[in-house]
């Protein structure tokens, strides 16, 4: 699931930057407001774990590779926000010295295994470990969780992965950056995960949690996450909800349009956009969406703001906006049902 | 005027599993113990409450008069100065070892306390040419040697100047030599008044480094006095495990008495 | 005897990664080129020039970037051979492999025409060869910046950039405790593998893979307590305080400015 610099546009890698530092803005905050110094070691070490992990991969044609991560773990044990950091910490680590993953895309593979991961690794534990206080529910939990949250940022990375060449190519048609897209990326990226990293995962995150539980409760019991865990951090919460808001930026034009994703070949697209807004054959439906997206902005914005192509965007970060949604969704559910810390 | 440590009526457990039970000690400034007792007598666990690493489940800890509680570990200016006052070398040399090189490692506690760069770049200089390893400056911790290791790690507490040192096993794997290297700085602290408290179950070593020892076993101190006296009584050694007595053979000729595997003896 | 060479090849494979960053300990301190600068210059130089490469949209501009971060790594005495073994070639197999298909599946002006429908197309071979180039140029530049640099260095400069003391901490703990598990697996393989005669079974081999695995883990855990306990005797309040770099010299400064102009210089003429 490291994406190597290259694949992703400067643009997509800014934009994902920027969803990386809000993750990683929060995330800090929140484990330097618990103090439980201790933590510093541990997130250390999960993060060593993480690494080892995350070094046994396979490569998908189509997309990038497939590995476990060891997210799931870490989350359950240090919670998300400790996760965040240690994933993070691990990606740094693998970029720097297994070039595994780029430079540029660092942002965007902290995004997809480190805070997606997390959030979503974390939330799914809730919703079905519950308040069962049964050591094998919550193995079980844990293992489903797992195998969850790797599909969503496996999901996520083929995404990103995808949109490459839909938006970024030269006058010639030729894909800048990802060559594949979508219609290749997500079977690649998704047969890989769904039937071995996935499993991976989930049997790392199973045998771990087991092995805590019989040798280090005190680390769950009393561990980092227990002090506040009940209640959402508002930190996280903001994160949340500014991601959710991007979906309402999002023109849902591209829906309305009946234009399935899948189907538009980046030649075809490239072809009719380079010929021109009044060329016949440009689909209806882009037609229709650059007059929603353009038709707000006055003259006088500047030129990239007025482009189909950042409405494209935009709707990129819709998806996203779905996913974390999603889980916040899960985790308020699971939080009203119960009125106890679930790890212990 | 308070004694340096005192502990009165401590117990402490691990999860439930006692460690230490109803332990009753005095230590006085400038005194150099070593506690005796085989794995598990509760050691370790004595030498991280001296230190306010951990804190009692019963009973009182107390230094100079103060008590070692966690509220009082909040105190930011008590524990600064009991920080630098008191060190602890750990048995296994890689817990004081996670900094990327030598010299930062050895830098980390002076950083801690405040002290200005030029002052930690001085203190480390000097510490290290004490112990010998300033060729080891910026090697990272992975390529040292199990010996250069344990320079390390007392260096790292070292150059704080204590006046107490707390030594957790300090010969366990180490070669002759640096253990004789170790024994000569044990000695040269014999006639300062650092206090130092070795645990170690080593009986070979122990009249070159103390003079006082303290026996314990499952959780308490069953034995006190001189280290020559103690070393004499077998029959104490053997009850607590210190010592074990079983057929061997030297010389070709094949018999059994209480003994430690690190002796040599004509019969 | 393929179940244990997976043994095996897992060993040599953690000894590799260990043998990498010795390396850099050489390199680091000697007197070449990208050593000559601060480490904080070099940091954001190789990220200039990272950036440079994936803005750059015309192939002839690529080529000349991947050969000055070549030119740039021979200059700092990085061998050839070695980028050869570490990067090259596995960037070539991994990127090779993912791109393959590329060459046939992007719609455009056909290049070679295969039976069977199958065909290359131009775009798809400019595809192709503009995604490996990218990779292989950066992963050079940042093998080279590692290669150059000393661990302590790196974390040093990025500290001076920014980067929170708690972070910096955190990730030099992380490479220390990545080779303790390293060694610890290295070791406790060794001695299964040396114990065992002849091939193990497949029960066998997942037994001694989860005691092994839960040896390794409580090991690691008892470990990261006691690094607590030792930071807390060693004055460990919560915030960490570490050393500072020293201040950037005019060779530095200047340095940095090239590179700057130089990457804009690419970035504009490849746009």
């Amino acid at each position: 699931m490291h994406i190597p610099d290259g694949y992703l546009s400067p643009s997509t890698c800014v934009t994902m930057y920027a969803l990386a530092s809000a993750g990683w803005y929060s995330a800090i905050k929140r484990t330097k407001r618990l103090l439980a110094t201790r933590t510093i070691p541990l997130i250390a070490m999960f993060a060593a774990f993480s690494f080892v992990v995350m070094m046994f991969n396979l490569p998908l044609p189509g997309g990038t590779t497939g590995h476990a991560v060891g997210v799931t773990i870490a989350a359950i044990v240090l919670g998300p926000a400790g996760a965040i950091v240690s994933i993070s910490i691990a990606l740094f680590l693998q970029a720097l010295f297994f070039g595994d993953g780029g430079i540029t895309t660092f942002g965007a593979n902290c995004v997809n295994m480190a805070i997606v991961g997390s959030l979503v690794a974390f939330a799914a534990y809730r919703l079905i470990a519950r308040s069962s206080s049964s050591p094998s529910r919550r193995v079980f939990a844990a293992g489903v969780a797992g195998y969850f949250a790797i599909n969503v940022s496996a999901l996520l990375t083929a995404f990103e992965f995808g949109i490459q060449p839909l938006l970024f190519h030269d006058a010639h048609g030729t894909p800048l950056y990802a060559p594949y897209g979508l219609q290749i990326a997500i079977p690649a990226m998704m047969v890989g995960h769904l039937t071995v990293a996935g499993f991976a995962e989930a049997f790392l995150s199973a045998g771990m949690l087991s092995f805590f539980q019989r040798t280090e409760r005190a680390l769950l019991d009393k561990g980092p996450i227990s002090a506040a865990s009940t209640v959402v951090s508002p930190d996280i919460n903001r994160l949340w909800l500014a991601l959710g808001l991007l979906t309402l930026l999002t023109p849902l034009g591209v829906l309305a349009t009946g234009t399935a994703w899948g189907e538009w070949r980046p030649s075809e697209l490239a072809a009719r956009m380079d010929a021109g807004s009044s060329h016949a054959s440009i689909p209806s439906g882009i037609a229709k969406l650059s007059g929603i997206w353009t038709a707000p902005f006055p003259a006088y914005a500047p030129p990239f703001v007025r482009s189909p192509v950042f409405g494209y965007l935009l709707s990129a970060s819709f998806v996203v906006g779905i996913l974390l949604l999603s889980s916040l969704l899960i985790k308020s559910v699971a939080g009203r049902r119960d009125s106890r810390d679930l790890v212990s | 005027m308070p004694p340096l440590f005192e502990l009165q009526d401590v117990s402490f457990d691990y999860d439930g599993v006692p460690a230490l039970s109803r332990l009753n000690l005095q230590i006085e400034r400038g005194q150099q113990i070593v506690l005796l007792g085989a794995n598990g007598s509760g050691k370790s666990t004595l030498l991280r409450l001296l230190n306010a690493l951990c804190f009692p489940s019963l009973g009182s800890v107390r230094f100079e008069g103060n008590l070692l509680t966690r509220e009082s570990s909040q105190r930011d200016e008590f524990m600064l100065t009991f920080r630098r006052r008191t060190a602890l070398v750990f048995q296994n040399p890689d817990a004081q070892l996670f900094n990327p090189t030598v010299f930062e490692e050895i830098a980390f506690g002076p950083l801690q306390m405040q002290w200005s760069e030029a002052e930690v770049t001085r203190r480390v200089n000097e510490t290290m040419d004490l112990m010998g390893i300033s060729h080891l400056r910026g090697r990272p911790p992975y390529r040292l040697s199990g010996g250069e290791k344990k320079r390390v790690a007392l260096a790292s507490v070292l150059v704080l100047d204590p006046e107490v040192l707390l030594l957790d096993e300090p010969t366990a794997t180490l070669d002759p030599r640096t253990q004789s290297q170790f024994i000569d700085l044990v000695q040269g602290w014999r006639d300062t008044s650092k206090t130092v408290i070795t645990a170690t179950h080593q009986l070979d070593i122990v009249e070159d480094i103390a003079r006082s020892a303290l026996v314990m076993e499952a959780g308490t101190v069953v034995a006190s006095g001189s280290t020559s006296e103690i070393l004499m009584n077998s029959e104490l050694l053997l009850k607590t495990n210190l010592i074990h007595a079983h057929r061997h053979s030297h010389n070709g000729i094949v018999h059994s008495h209480p003994h430690s595997h690190r002796h040599s003896h004509q019969h | 005897m393929s179940r244990n060479s997976f043994l095996f090849s897992t060993i040599r494979s953690f000894n590799d990664a260990v043998a990498r960053s010795l390396v850099s300990e050489r390199l680091s301190t000697a007197p070449y080129l990208l050593q000559q600068f601060d480490p904080r210059v070099r940091l954001i130089s190789i990220f200039l020039l990272i950036l440079a490469t994936v803005f750059c949209r015309r192939l002839s501009i690529l080529t000349f970037v991947f050969a000055l971060s070549v030119m740039l790594a021979i200059a700092s005495h990085v061998s050839v051979w070695s980028l050869v073994k570490r990067v090259w070639v596995i960037v070539f197999v991994f990127t090779g492999l993912i791109a393959l298909p590329a060459l046939f599946t992007t719609s455009g002006e056909i290049l070679v025409h295969f039976p069977g429908s199958l065909s290359i197309t131009r775009q798809g071979l400019r595809t192709a060869l503009m995604l490996v180039l990218r990779v292989e140029t950066t992963a050079t530049l940042t093998t080279t910046l590692v290669l150059c640099t000393a661990w302590n260095r790196l974390l040093r400069g990025l500290r001076s950039l920014g980067i929170p003391s708690e972070l910096i901490v955190i990730a030099a703990m992380t490479h220390r405790y990545i080779f303790l598990l390293i060694e610890t697996a290295n070791q406790m393989f060794e001695s299964r593998v040396s114990r065992t005669v002849g091939v193990l079974g497949w029960r066998q081999e997942r037994s001694i893979t989860t005691q092994s695995a839960a040896v390794l883990l409580s090991k690691s855990m008892d470990l990261s307590h006691e690094v607590y306990l030792a930071m807390l005797a060693r004055g460990f309040r919560g915030d960490i305080r570490l050393l500072g770099e020293q201040r950037l010299r005019v060779w530095d400064c200047l340095g940095l400015i090239s590179i700057g102009a130089l990457a804009a210089l690419v970035i504009w003429v490849g746009r």
